[in-house]
């Protein structure tokens, strides 16, 4: 069950030093997620650039999938979509053995190793990456 | 044109001989003999590799024996990726048989993804074929296709059946009478020589003007390194499934014959061998 937290659209960079991970950087929150370095944070209305070291993803979850409060994410490319699947399944406190999927354009399943950021050189539009996300294979 | 479908057959029966050795530090009961092994180019290790299992499984304690996984020369080879790439990026320049390592202890988490079963195999690949209609038809063709169609396919590669692949592939190579050409063209470029995965990039077969864009045309606009200067010394080699086509070449065209059963063309830059 995901918790309720404040969603707060900042992009905090965090000070504590960490192993890897992602961003909380909601100051308000009340989950302890482990500090880390900022390669995930809540999303910015910066216009996405080619040059830009991050890009912008947005969730959408699938089914009865728990919706994460906070949908929009600016995310280093390089990072990879198992990372993004243990980013999410983190916040969504799923449990580890739990599946989660993740489809580009409601079609494909990226390989864990997709970086996002060539995910979204070919399948962005209007400056972000659509992601739908599912605990159970909704596309095949 | 006959000589084209020609084409598609040599690229579908192309074959690598490999020879398979126990690594040196697995615990055996007897002596493990190399094992030899001709390889698809166009198919995933793990889908071809039973009989090598078997054969080392024969000489290990059932306690010993974990996931197996391969390595050539230090570098842990990634099943999900084609035979034919991996052999022409790590090891064209070096003499047959293919030299490769077998291992069923310390599997690589960071460099490998587990395969379990040809569940994995399959959904990859499926994955990578509507990735590749994705950008060459909007997804329209993969998606018109029944069930059964995207059976097929996988059956095909899985049995080294041509005619019962393309039979359906044939249908996600056309495209409609008033283009030129597909969409997008799925691609990939691989070398070693950089931190990155691979390049792959939005890129047109045809140019506004309507004149067919080529394979120097994809290099230069998104990997300009991989080619030498006018008047430069030939650094590097463009080589697909063993070959160095033209740079002239139409890039739909090459899409078309010389993708991989994955509607991807999967390109490797590799340096110019100095003998």
């Amino acid at each position: 069950m995901a918790e309720e937290q404040e969603s707060v659209l900042q992009l905090l960079p965090s000070s504590a030093a960490g192993g890897e991970g992602l961003t909380d950087v909601s100051p308000e929150t009340a989950t302890p997620e482990p500090p880390s370095s900022a390669a995930v944070s809540p999303g910015t209305e910066e216009p996405a650039g080619d040059t830009k070291k991050k890009i912008d993803i947005l969730l959408k979850a699938v089914g009865d999938t728990p919706i994460m409060k906070t949908k929009k994410w600016a995310v280093e490319r390089t990072r990879t979509i198992q990372g993004l699947i243990d980013f999410i399944k983190k916040f969504l406190k799923l449990v580890a053995s739990e599946q989660l999927f993740i489809y580009v354009n409601q079609s494909f399943a990226p390989s864990p190793d997709q970086e996002v950021g060539t995910l979204y050189e070919c399948f962005g539009s209007d400056g972000k990456l659509v992601l739908h996300y599912c605990k159970s294979q909704a596309w095949g | 044109m006959t000589d084209d479908k020609d084409v598609l057959r040599d690229v579908w029966f192309g074959r690598i001989p490999t020879c398979f050795t126990l690594y040196q530090d697995e615990i055996t009961e007897r002596e493990a003999e190399p094992y030899y092994l001709l390889l698809p180019r166009v198919s995933y290790l793990t889908l071809v590799t039973d009989k090598v299992k078997k054969h080392f499984q024969k000489v290990m304690r059932q306690e010993d024996i974990s996931e197996i996984w391969f390595e050539y020369e230090g570098t842990p080879l990634k099943w999900h990726y084609p035979i034919g790439l991996l052999f022409d990026l790590l090891a064209s320049s070096s003499a047959l048989p293919w030299n490769i390592t077998v291992h069923f202890k310390s599997f690589p988490e960071k460099d490998l993804l587990h395969c379990p079963s040809k569940d994995v195999i399959e959904a990859h690949f499926m994955s990578c074929m509507k990735e590749a209609d994705a950008l060459k038809h909007k997804s329209q063709v993969i998606n018109e296709m029944q069930k059964k169609d995207h059976k097929q396919l996988w059956m095909g590669l899985q049995n080294d059946r041509f005619d019962q692949f393309w039979a359906i592939n044939r249908k996600l190579m056309e495209y409609p009478a008033e283009e030129n050409g597909f969409r997008y063209i799925p691609f990939r470029i691989y070398q070693t020589t950089t931190e990155r995965p691979f390049i792959q990039k939005l890129f047109r077969p045809v140019a506004a003007d309507g004149q067919l864009h080529t394979l120097g045309d994809l290099l230069k606009e998104v990997c300009p390194s991989a080619i030498a200067p006018e008047d430069g010394e030939k650094k590097n080699q463009v080589m697909i499934h063993g070959i160095e086509p033209m740079l002239e070449t139409p890039l739909q065209w090459l899409s078309e014959h010389l993708s991989y059963p994955d509607n991807f063309l999967h390109i490797s830059i590799i340096p110019q061998p100095t003998d």
